[in-house]
């Protein structure tokens, strides 16, 4: 009996028990279903063995939103809790477990593969490749994604959910302090996904850097791929240090290391600063493509070039290099000197300057435009001045002295969520309506899309506004409850209905999918924005092997100049194509994977030596196997291009 | 499959070429892994606690012997690779058996070293310092016996399936791996060792 | 046999072990903690850069720039990454 009572919840409440009961009956359910529709086999050979880019995209978006929803449940909760003064609807443990698991999904599990999905969706097809350079590392990124997530999130029905904050602090993260296995699910969930992160930051480079088609020049790359790339770069040379910094975690917590403990030599604020060398260039991994979604989006609905290309390419090196020089404002208050404070406020202040040049760019790309105001359009311009508000809080921020005041206040919560609202989740939404019929073969209905963009703008800014009030006014982040004599009582109120707000435009979101699957044309073209590059040059949905022939690109609006000047991008005959094979390895490895991890969690040592084992086996077979892929013959082009060209 | 005549095998294919760009941009994140390591190495190194310091544990002989293997292991799968691409199969297998005695050797002096420093009292769980001289030793030392399995696994392939366009793209792409690894060792003797030692 | 050991590769093994004996004056001769890392800085990275050129043929194709930015840009935020945390953690605190 002993060995079970180490799954069981620490702090169980009503609402774990309904979760466990709800997970129980949805697992039931999809296995039922998929043995009634016998679709095992196609769950198999289409999606869990694939190592097609674009099926790999549109798994990664699927686990962002189920993320979105489950993240999104966390943050009304917490903000349900703090509707009212002294309420008692969660308490400290729990609301401290969900104000973690909340900042780790929505980073790590959420914003992270939405920004995968739409790079292995987009950037093959915009730089004219079949494929990404390493098809199958591609295909196991995603699955130690997948299992990384899944790991985390069994954590509040097994064991008990991590509640050390996001950041993960030590000493309140070590063993003293910490006694539930939750902080080692933190470690080690995060820990496989970032592995996964980090193959795709190798894939993407090498991608891009020699796989685009002939002609395109780096200077002649569409934006968002400049944007991925860049954002890429950062990945690599971060994400080692997440995963020096999470071993170090892990011994500590499993194998009495004395890295961040109180005693012996440990340093406890070694954590928070590895933590933030990673941590601050992590920000603009999430941002960066998201300015490249915006460029793409501006850009295509002002019918214009977009502005000033080589100081957007020019801010974003700027940007990779200063994004590891600026850590320590995270942690103004810990107690380093003022030169060190200093230096860091004014690497701050100046990494600020090139993200100004491109919002500069983006309205003067406007200015004297055409403008149609689509759906992803409106989410552009409404992040505009949304976001500009919460640059200028950041500068406040970035002052040291006045840090003091601003430090682990709602003041700091209410500005890196106007920033990453705004930027990076208003991106991500664009860029999915964007590129809705590119993966699906229809438009999302316009209308619900539009009233989702309002609505979440709106509930965004009654749910964030009053933070900056309390914050300045003293309220700390991270506390369950507050008195009624701090008066924070009625802004807090406007928060929580701007957070169900918000609540009701993402159901919205979930809504249009299912109206215009159900409702929406099918007869559309390959460029129903009348778009600018080349993915909007292939069919609708896109073929296995992306294009035909591949295109000669003569600008970065390739597909835009060829439709103005009436030249074809596809010039030559069909030739047999190479495609990479699909394989279950990644699937299988991943799981493994996962094995390992959940036996790290709990110190199940003989499973975790024989999850190592096995992990190494994969290596080894992957070593020996030889897969030189398969050709699609030309016939079989030719069938497909005749098929695609009637279906349109 | 396309072939490309003007270079040497390892780079004959389109996928080769990606295969070796993709492993230096890993290698450009090894750079990081280990950079965090000595970051946290050097804030931690007079952080002994209870424990005994740098000065008091560590020992010439041993670790001049390790820097002088690796070294030379470093040389031999150098010239390995200049035999391959003189195709002179023989002589890169030997190269390369050579080069992965020379790791095993260093493998177990560095085992030796562990040995040590556990019984002198600097175990994993000693002090801050001793927790992150042995992670940062130990890290490299398990890239070493990753890489003598690779080598071994790449031998083998090679026996079996003689020097083709994958097999002297993996075989360089090992010695990649291998230089890098010297590179690391590098900064820890001179930088853990030698600075310890000063 | 000899065309089996060309010059370049033996020149520059002979050069490393030569670094190293340099970089082992260190511990065996009187000296000052600056001048002592001075010569281990010199020494341990000049050493990386003989692996690089001799060894690991880093500029011989196309990919050259993109290799030898790679490794640039690695070792500049690797640099800064350790003084930064060193400045912070340790000089500064």
């Amino acid at each position: 009996m002993e060995f079970f009572e180490r799954f069981a919840v620490p702090h169980p409440s009503p609402a774990i028990y309904a979760s466990m009961v709800a997970i129980g009956l949805v697992v039931i359910a999809i296995i039922a279903g998929l043995t009634y529709f016998k679709k095992w086999g196609y769950l198999w050979r289409e999606w869990l063995t694939t190592v097609d880019h674009k099926r790999i995209g549109i798994m990664y978006l699927i686990s962002a939103l189920i993320m979105l929803f489950r993240g999104g449940v966390d943050a009304v909760m917490m903000r349900a809790q703090l509707s009212a003064p002294e309420n008692t609807l969660l308490d400290a443990q729990h609301y401290n477990e969900i104000f973690t698991t909340h900042g780790v999904v929505m980073i790590i599990f959420m914003a992270m593969p939405f920004i995968f999905a739409l790079m292995n969706i987009v950037v093959p097809l915009q730089i004219g490749a079949r494929d990404v350079a390493f098809p199958r590392l591609n295909a196991l990124s995603f699955w130690l994604f997948f299992m990384g997530a899944m790991l985390f999130n069994i954590s509040f029905v097994v064991g008990g959910s991590p509640d050390a904050g996001w950041t993960s602090y030590f000493p309140l993260a070590g063993n003293d302090f910490s006694t539930s296995v939750g902080t080692n699910y933190y470690m080690l969930a995060i820990q496989i996904s970032g592995i996964g992160s980090l193959m795709t930051g190798i894939n993407m480079i090498t991608t891009i850097l020699r796989m685009r088609a002939p002609g395109m020049t780096l200077m002649k790359m569409p934006m968002f791929t400049w944007s991925t790339f860049i954002a890429n770069v950062i990945i690599v040379f971060a994400f080692p240090v997440l995963t020096v910094a999470l071993a170090m975690g892990t011994m500590d917590r499993l194998f009495g290391t004395q890295f961040f403990t109180m005693e012996n030599g440990g340093m406890d604020m070694l954590w928070a600063n590895l933590f933030w060398v990673w941590g601050h260039p992590e920000v603009y991994i999430l941002i960066l493509p998201a300015f490249g979604i915006y460029s793409e989006v501006i850009s295509t609905f002002s019918r214009k070039n977009l502005y000033g290309y080589k100081s957007m390419v020019a801010s974003m090196v700027v940007i990779s290099l200063m994004s590891f020089l600026v850590w320590v404002h995270h942690f103004f208050t810990m107690g380093q000197g003022a030169l060190t404070n200093s230096i860091f406020s004014i690497t701050t202040m100046a990494i600020a300057v090139p993200t100004g040049v491109k919002i500069f760019n983006w309205l003067l790309t406007m200015y004297k435009g055409k403008i149609t105001i689509t759906t992803p359009m409106l989410y552009s311009l409404l992040f505009i001045p949304l976001f500009t508000l919460g640059g200028v809080t950041g500068v406040m921020l970035a002052m040291s002295a006045a840090d003091y005041q601003y430090h682990n206040t709602m003041f700091l919560v209410a500005h890196f969520h106007n920033v990453i609202i705004p930027g990076v989740v208003f991106a991500m939404l664009a860029g999915l309506t964007y590129y809705w019929p590119k993966m699906f073969g229809f438009m999302l209905n316009e209308k619900i899309g539009k009233w989702t963009a309002w609505l979440l703008s709106i509930g965004f800014l009654l749910a964030f506004m009053p933070m900056y009030i309390t914050g300045l006014d003293g309220q700390a982040r991270r506390m369950y409850t507050y008195s009624e004599a701090t008066g924070f009582g009625t802004l807090n109120m406007i928060s929580f209905v701007g957070a169900i707000i918000m609540a009701v435009g993402f159901a919205l979101i979930v809504y249009n999918v299912y109206y215009s699957t159900r409702y929406a044309s099918r007869d559309i073209s390959s460029d129903p924005w009348d778009a600018r590059t080349l993915e909007w040059s292939t069919h609708n949905p896109v073929p296995e092997y992306n294009f035909a022939i591949v295109p000669e690109v003569k600008s970065s609006q390739a597909l835009w100049d060829a439709k103005k000047e009436g030249h074809n991008l596809f010039k030559g005959k069909y030739e047999e194509i190479h495609m990479p094979n699909n394989s279950g390895a990644p699937f299988l490895m991943s799981v493994v994977f996962f094995i390992w991890g959940f036996a790290m969690i709990f110190s199940l040592w003989i499973p975790a030596i024989i999850a190592t084992i096995g992990i190494f086996a994969f290596m080894a077979h992957r070593s020996f196997e030889q897969d030189h892929g398969h050709h699609i013959s030309v016939k079989e082009i030719e069938e497909t291009e005749t098929k695609m060209r009637g279906a349109k | 499959m396309k072939m490309d005549h003007s270079l040497p095998l390892e780079y004959s294919t389109d996928q080769n070429k990606l295969n070796i760009l993709g492993f230096w941009i890993f290698l450009g994140a090894e750079i990081m892994l280990f950079a965090t390591l000595f970051a946290s190495y050097f804030t931690l190194a007079n952080r002994t606690g209870n424990g005994p310091t740098g000065a008091e544990i560590f020992e010439i002989t041993p670790v001049l012997i390790e820097t002088f293997l690796l070294l030379t292991s470093s040389f031999t799968i150098g010239l390995g690779i200049h035999a391959m691409r003189l195709g002179k199969q023989k002589a890169m297998l030997t190269f390369f058996s050579v080069t992965l005695l020379l790791g095993l050797a260093f493998l177990g002096v560095e085992i030796y070293e562990f040995v040590h420093y556990v019984h002198v009292g600097a175990g994993l769980q000693t002090s801050a310092f001793t927790s992150i001289l042995l992670t940062t030793l130990g890290t490299h030392g398990a890239h070493v016996t990753l890489g003598l399995f690779w080598g071994l696994f790449i031998i083998l392939q090679i026996k079996k399936r003689g020097l083709t366009p994958q097999t002297a793209n993996k075989s360089f792409i090992f010695s990649l791996y291998w230089h890098f690894l010297d590179v690391v060792w590098i900064f820890i003797f001179s930088f853990i060792y030698l600075k310890g030692m000063m | 046999m000899k065309e089996l050991f060309p010059a370049k590769q033996v020149l520059g093994f002979a050069f490393s072990i030569l670094l190293t004996v340099v970089a082992l004056a260190v511990i065996f001769l009187d000296m000052s903690f600056q001048m002592g890392m001075l010569i281990l800085l010199v020494t341990a990275f000049v050493q990386a850069g003989v692996q690089l050129i001799v060894f690991m043929h880093a500029g011989e194709t196309e990919d050259r720039p993109a290799i030898y930015t790679n490794i640039y840009y690695g070792v500049i935020i690797a640099i800064v990454t350790v003084l930064g945390t060193l400045l912070t953690m340790v000089w500064d605190m």
